[in-house]
């Protein structure tokens, strides 16, 4: 089944649902509207062979970072000869789309069809909460809590939502763009 | 009346039989202790694979008497080899304290000197020497394994001052591991 013939499946059934404007590599990449959509959608995908849910996983969009508390000269070069200019290293995120958003993606996979489904979804960074996909899909439950220890997205319904990566004293989540690290007892 | 033997192995032949060798205890006993030093196989990261490296048939850390140990218990050094994460720490502070005196540590590759690359970082710790004294440390990102060689040739310099009139505990013993809840 090819990527259109898939998309026309799914249009067919869920009209609100388009195109991601850029495709993950050569796979079919959607893009949901809301977050009620996800669970219709993926008990869909589970009913039409995409019996696997690879991963689950986020970006945070907002940006640019400050690098304040960070290295002061990211690109120190200490074979530069005296007196010499550093090369300037041109800001290769120029232009992107920065914006207060948390991006969630699910990659699920068919086995009878060897065929993947990218699934993107455009949350708010504060406040929202996403439904958990645990009840379809077992494969959710750590790396949903992953997301959640690193992002801070909530996932309802979810059994254990709990750390799992980052150790109990650690505050915050530390993948967030302005998270700023707190010195706990190993820092001194 | 003792004859100290330890630079005359010639001697030994003058003796009655060969069969009686007179040398004081701290030398025996630290020459036992430095020709059978078994680290507890402890790979954390990518210095992991230097060090399995120096364990096999090229490198041979056997004939320096280096035989890997699955059990704290019967361990005698501890070769932190690679990236200690905080959340780490804990477990390496408690598997320090179940190895018998007197022990020892070797802090291989930068990770686990000060931190390496990620002494940025959120998660990780900047040197294990925060929580256990270290005895070696060796530079590297990661290491050879002959580097690896070479820390345990200096850890056996090291043992072989040690003498029971002082203590049996290195200076860095002595200060001890840091309490980490205080």
């Amino acid at each position: 089944m090819t990527n259109d013939e898939l998309f026309a499946k799914i249009s067919a059934k869920f009209p609100k649902i388009d195109k991601a404007a850029v495709p993950v590599k050569d796979y079919l990449t959607v893009r949901l509207a809301t977050t009620s959509d996800l669970v219709p959608f993926s008990q869909w995908l589970k009913d039409n062979a995409f019996d696997m849910l690879e991963t689950v996983t986020a970006t945070d969009l907002l940006g640019p970072v400050d690098m304040k508390g960070y290295i002061s000269q990211m690109n120190f070069n200490p074979f530069l000869p005296e007196g010499a200019t550093p090369q300037i290293v041109a800001a290769a995120t120029t232009g992107y789309p920065y914006k207060p958003a948390i991006d969630l993606l699910y990659i699920f996979y068919s086995v009878d069809l060897r065929a993947r489904v990218f699934l993107r979804l455009e949350i708010a960074r504060e406040g929202v909460s996403v439904p958990s996909l645990v009840p379809l899909f077992k494969s959710a439950d750590w790396q949903e809590r992953e997301t959640f220890d690193l992002l801070g997205v909530r996932f309802d319904g979810h059994p254990n939502l709990i750390k799992i990566l980052t150790p109990d004293f650690t505050v915050g989540h530390p993948l967030r763009k302005d998270y700023v690290h707190i010195k706990d007892r190993f820092d001194e | 009346m003792a004859m100290i033997l330890e630079k005359l192995p010639g001697l030994t032949k003058g003796l009655p039989g060969g069969e009686l060798l007179l040398t004081t205890s701290d030398y025996f006993i630290d020459l036992g202790r430095k020709q059978s030093m078994w680290p507890m196989t402890f790979g954390l990261a990518c210095c992991a694979i230097e060090m399995m490296a120096s364990y096999a048939s090229r490198l041979d850390f056997d004939r320096m008497g280096v035989i890997p140990r699955a059990s704290p218990r019967q361990a005698d050094v501890m070769i932190v080899a690679g990236t200690v994460c905080k959340k780490m720490a804990e477990p390496i502070l408690e598997i320090y304290h179940q190895m018998p005196e007197p022990r020892f540590v070797i802090s291989m590759g930068s990770c686990a000197n000060c931190g390496g690359p990620y002494y940025d970082s959120y998660s990780v710790l900047k040197g294990v020497d925060r929580i256990v004294p270290v005895d070696v440390y060796i530079a590297g990102c990661p290491p050879r394994p002959e580097a690896l060689q070479y820390a345990v040739v200096k850890l056996q310099e090291k043992i072989a001052k040690m003498t029971l009139k002082k203590g049996l505990a290195t200076p860095q013993q002595e200060k001890g591991s840091r309490d980490i809840n205080a």
